[in-house]
């Protein structure tokens, strides 16, 4: 015990540095609208504002992945030729702003940031143009999920695939109709939470993303996420089950409406307070801005599947996953096992070891020294810290529960017993 | 005028500056205007880049796009064309088509290219997906939709515009299109991307796809071939000639002889022979300035080229339109002008007047922009002859307020008399033109030039899921006879009955002729049938062509989201072969056309709906449903006859743990039944004792229920006793 204690904290002193910095060295945005027709021009629109934000922000669009499944900005109901708007002032065009023209960033969403925030404002400089990578009917289940788990023919082209690693920040933005765990395509297939959650399986297990936020925005869109089961996923709903998710206002000149509540919402989030690529906005923010007021539904957040629970997603930057992270991953040359990255690498290693040997024992100690149930069943609810903890939280779990539950139903077989007994003295006697 | 022979000048310009310059590589752009009848506005922008071969190959790239040269070494292919279009040529009111129609592609996405292959037939399909599929990237666009029920192999219809090495190995042709595609901003963007200046500035700054896709008509093409060109210089003009020479003549003439000798000879022997050479070019030839043959261009001789188009007819009206609030709205009254000569015509009534003269326009409100800078790359150093923006209006007749600092040109080539050229400022200036509004009456009618080379139209007839028609019909306006290549590729599900082809004239004593026709049928879900004539179309006659069809019923899963829609076939594509009698046309003009048009000039028809047989979409789960619920059933019932065994209930023996229940339950009555009488009869001593007051009424309530319970111990005790 005392002897791993004492390495820790220089261990610990060591590799801060690299802790403090963003623990991925990507960003990547998978953005899927799901709805074919004209009256789903909202859809497309919610799509696209958030590619607008996400690309605002600094991803590159070789890596924002942009699934459209109709064409509304060409479509011969469009009064606007080439435009997209999601708002009916119209100030803005999603589809290809030119960089000369006025864009929305407001002078308003400056003066609400804090003031190191206005310090730092640079004008953005938004890169003009679209690029749509799946669109039309190439936007199935099947190309989704292929694209999350990159399994491809050899000739598919890169700028269509999701290559990311282990040390990628993946943003998904989902919206069309859905029900109670399934989101419609193209009013043809659904996708169920479960496929969801199992290419996101099969993502974690290829080490293919470090930490995803998940966003959806349909009717019970809840539910779609319910079902996850992979570490890192933090995912965010716009209703409830058996809630709609409503639209937010139409513009009477398109014809139809332009916005989702939910999301605009959310973008009137981003755009106010996420005006530099600096901003220091935390998830937790964007999680309370959502009241039932705005939405007109229960927007729902699950984070129990990244470590530290709701406590650390609350606290993760919004720029992890909208903005883009210019890390490096610095590798030595082959010097030799002396580099540093390798010296790094093994002190971290080592640092883990350290960790789990210090749980395991506290918990040994737990268990043997006390044996207080509660205390069992806290090591067991803390089972998603460590692989091999797992398995002995489980067990523990286990003996808790038989424990608990078992002195109960001997009880009440022993009373049943006893009553049984008494009924048939009683009989006797009425005899 | 002819808008071909217009465009034949700057192409003519710049094989004269490629030749003369290093190769390296250059690159220039131009951009064409010209009012059309009705308040349109045709701009042809056209970008055309260099590079040397040598450079190609060792990846050396400067003005030559990348990501495309990657593309087009990875996938092996020697020549590409890409054409994504929208809307339709009108050509009854805007004459015939700018380029010949050679830079035009049908409604959505067309694509072809010359792929080498090595003698395996599975090589170049292979190639030619990987091509697909890394298009489909670049251009943002479903090309890889184009897979082998999509894939044709013209024989007739398209020949290489480039010159072919013979290393190259055997070229193949491949022929796809996606009538369905949508064409919109996504797709121009990486269009842009690939001009050196992207669209930053140059006429390029121009292209806004808020502007191209609100176009009545619209086409952007891609263009990638290899030229050759003799490095010397020549003492007189047939350089273009030569370019033209060298991409038709195949080796079959030289074979025949070398007796040809003039240059005019071949040339007119190179345009009969172009059906003949069957797209396997596989040597170039160098003529001397007398015709001799001289051997092959060297390697440093050739160089690739890139040329970059985007055309389109724009609504002058409509383009000017203010951005946020483009929906017409009627004007005022007091902006009204009535006509007064109508017998209504009161305060309240009011026929507006129609237009008169020439609207308004300028370039910065049509395009919402004004031309920013310029894309000089290489310096002014050719500026004598290199001009970026030409104007075609009647001189003289309309004015034109241009900045004061560009510098202006006209034309004097006498063909060109109506061309203004300007050279966009040096010094990165905005660059605008501006026509004001004229009142000049209408212009004049339409000139002998200006006709197309033939009007064609195609539908689909016929009523039912089951059989329907074709129907194309082709009208040759011109007093002379005219051969055309009508190619039509057509999805598997409609399949064809050739048996029912037929070819009519109309309006003229000579039959047309059917030459030849190549037809390869379709197989369901491998291949699309496709369908080659070569017609002769006698002068001002109509030919109508007619065959029926069948409609394929689809499985469950092929069907698209859009079922009920319909199913997009592609466009006919005409190829009019050039003249090589020149006895009908009469001036210099329309043989400089020839020599410029050695492919002949091109058209499409529209891409046609045919609605398939589409089931209801709800129908399996219903089958699902019901089937269940029968084979429920159905189960049951045998499960139970099979399972159980009818007996009478006399028959029913009884289990031994049912009887040992039995007799508990009897002996726990019974002793209920003694202890009865003892506790009611305590009971009612009791109530006797205690409410003798109250009337015996209780008491019989009381009572009754009694005695029923016990006739009914009495009724079962003894039943129970007997079992």
């Amino acid at each position: 015990m005392r002897l791993l204690s004492l390495p820790t904290p220089l261990l610990a002193a060591i590799s801060l540095p690299s802790l403090s910095d963003a623990t991925h060295t990507s960003n990547w945005a998978v953005l899927v609208s799901t709805s074919r027709f004209w009256f789903n021009y909202r859809h497309m629109a919610n799509t696209l504002s958030l590619y607008r934000t996400v690309k605002r922000l600094g991803v590159p669009d070789s890596q924002i992945i942009l699934m459209l499944p109709d064409d509304m900005a060409c479509n011969p109901r469009n009064t606007f030729s080439g435009s997209v708007f999601n708002d009916k002032s119209r100030e803005l065009d999603l589809y290809d702003q030119k960089p000369d023209t006025p864009t929305q960033e407001s002078a308003e969403g400056g003066d609400i940031a804090t003031e190191s925030e206005t310090s730092e404002t640079t004008p953005q400089i938004m890169p003009a143009g679209i690029e749509v990578d799946y669109r039309g009917n190439e936007v199935t289940v099947e190309t989704f999920i292929r694209l999350l788990t990159d399994r491809w023919p050899a000739s598919h082209p890169t700028s269509k695939r999701l290559l990311t690693n282990s040390q990628s920040n993946i943003l998904i933005y989902m919206t069309g109709h859905g029900g109670d765990s399934f989101l419609k395509f193209q009013d043809a297939e659904e996708i169920s939470s479960h496929d969801l959650a199992d290419a996101f399986a099969q993502m974690h297990e290829k080490g293919r993303y470090n930490e995803l936020l998940f966003m959806i925005d349909t009717c019970q869109a809840n539910t779609m996420y319910e079902s996850f089961y992979s570490p890192g996923v933090v995912g965010m709903g716009s209703s409830a089950r058996d809630q709609s998710s409503y639209s937010h206002h139409a513009d009477q000149d398109v014809g139809v409406a332009v916005i989702d509540r939910w999301t605009y919402y959310a973008l009137e989030f981003l755009e106010t307070r996420l005006n530099s690529t600096s901003a220091d906005v935390r998830l937790g923010e964007l999680f309370d801005f959502m009241t039932f007021d705005r939405v007109h539904s229960d927007a729902g957040i699950r984070a129990d599947l990244l470590e530290g629970g709701e406590e650390a997603a609350r606290n993760r930057r919004v720029l992890d996953f909208f903005g883009n992270v210019q890390g490096v991953d610095v590798e030595m040359g082959d010097g030799g096992r002396e580099s540093l990255g390798d010296w790094r690498a093994d002190l971290e290693a080592l640092r883990r070891i350290g960790e789990r040997t210090k749980r395991e024992m506290g918990e040994l100690n737990v268990t043997v020294g006390a044996g207080s149930k509660v205390s069992a069943r806290e090591a067991g609810a803390d089972r998603s810290v460590l692989p091999a903890m797992r398995v002995e939280g489980d067990v523990l779990d286990m003996a808790a529960s038989t424990g608990g539950s078992g002195w109960l139903k001997k009880a009440i077989g022993g009373t049943s017993l006893l009553l049984l007994g008494a009924a048939w003295v009683a009989g006797s006697k009425m005899r | 005028m002819k808008l071909a022979t217009l465009l034949s000048l700057p192409a003519a310009l710049a094989a004269l500056v490629i030749a003369s310059t290093t190769p390296s590589g250059d690159y220039n752009e131009h951009l064409h205007l010209k009012p059309l009848p009705g308040g349109h506005l045709y701009a042809g922008f056209n970008f055309t880049a260099t590079t040397s071969l040598h450079d190609y190959d060792s990846q050396h790239f400067r003005y030559f796009p990348r990501s495309l040269a990657q593309i087009l070494q990875h996938s092996h292919t020697r020549e590409l064309h890409l054409r994504f279009a929208l809307g339709r040529w009108d050509e009854e009111s805007w004459g015939s088509r700018p380029r010949d129609g050679r830079r035009e592609g049908g409604t959505g996405v067309e694509l072809w290219a010359w792929v080498e292959g090595d003698g395996d037939a599975g090589v170049v399909d292979e190639r030619w997906s990987s091509l697909v599929n890394s298009l489909s990237g670049l251009f943002c666009a479903s090309l890889n939709f184009i897979d082998g029920t999509k894939t044709t192999r013209p024989v007739l219809s398209f020949e290489p515009e480039g010159v072919h090495r013979e290393s190259d190995g055997r070229l193949e042709l491949l022929h796809g299109t996606l009538p369905h595609e949508v064409v919109c901003t996504e797709n121009l963007t990486p269009f842009l991307k690939l001009l050196p200046c992207k669209g930053k500035a140059g006429i390029s700054s121009l292209l806004d796809g808020h502007k191209v896709f609100d176009a009545t008509w619209q086409t952007m093409s891609i263009d990638v071939r290899p030229v050759c060109h003799r490095t010397a210089p020549r003492e007189h003009d047939i350089d273009l000639v030569d370019t033209v020479v060298s991409s038709n003549v195949t080796t079959a003439p030289f074979q025949g002889g070398s007796n040809i000798t003039h240059v005019q000879n071949i040339l007119r022997y190179a345009a009969d022979l172009t059906l003949q050479s069957n797209h396997s070019i596989t040597q170039h030839y160098t003529l001397a300035d007398d015709g001799s043959y001289l051997g092959p261009f060297e390697d440093e001789d050739c160089h690739l080229e890139i040329q970059q188009t985007v055309d389109m007819v724009l609504d002058i009206e409509r383009s000017m339109r203010p951005r946020d609030d483009p929906i017409p709205r009627p004007p005022p009254i007091e902006q009204l002008e009535c006509d007064a000569g109508k017998s209504y015509n009161s305060h309240d009534t009011c026929y507006p007047k129609p237009r008169e003269g020439h609207r308004g326009w300028s370039l910065s409100r049509v395009f919402g922009q004004s031309v920013k800078g310029n894309c000089h790359l290489d310096g002014d150093k050719d500026q004598a002859q290199k001009y970026d923006v030409s104007l075609e209006v009647p001189l003289g007749r309309r004015t034109v307020d241009i900045p004061p600092a560009t510098s202006i040109t006209q034309s004097d080539f006498d063909d060109l008399e109506d061309v203004r050229q300007y050279r966009l400022p040096s010094d990165s200036q905005d660059f605008d033109l501006t026509l004001p509004h004229q009142p000049v009456p209408q212009p004049p009618p339409a000139r002998q030039e200006q006709l197309p080379p033939l009007y064609a139209s195609r539908q689909i007839t016929g009523y039912g899921q089951e059989r329907g028609s074709m129907h194309t019909t082709l009208r040759n306006p011109h007093s002379y006879a005219q051969r055309v290549v009508y190619l039509e590729s057509l999805p598997w599900f409609l399949r064809p009955y050739m048996h029912t082809l037929k070819v009519e004239g109309h309006g003229s004593d000579s039959l047309p002729r059917l030459e030849k026709m190549y037809y390869t049928p379709s197989i369901d879900r491998q291949r699309g049938t496709q369908l080659e004539l070569l017609l002769e179309i006698p002068a001002q006659s109509t030919v109508e062509m007619t065959y029926d069809f069948e409609k394929a019923v689809l499985r469950y899963t092929e069907y698209p989201p859009d079922a009920n829609r319909g199913f997009d076939v592609a466009p006919a594509v005409i190829r009019v072969l050039p003249l090589h009698h020149n006895t009908t046309t009469k001036t210099n003009s329309s043989e400089s056309r020839l020599l410029a048009s050695g492919q002949g000039q091109y058209l499409r028809t529209t891409s046609l709906l045919l609605p398939l047989p589409t089931p209801d979409f709800s129908m399996p789960y219903n089958v699902i449903i019901l089937t269940s619920t029968v084979i429920a059933l159905g189960f049951g019932s045998i499960f139970n006859l099979l399972v159980r065994q009818f007996v009478l209930v006399e028959e029913v023996p009884t289990s031994p743990l049912a009887e040992k229940v039995r007799a508990v339950v009897a002996r726990v009555r019974e002793a209920v039944s003694e202890l009865r009488p003892v506790v009611l009869a305590r009971l009612k001593s009791v109530r006797e004792g205690v409410g003798s007051a109250k009337g015996g009424g209780g008491g019989g309530d009381v009572q009754e229920p009694m005695s029923d319970g016990v006739g009914a111990n009495g009724g079962l005790k003894p039943d129970g006793k007997g079992r």
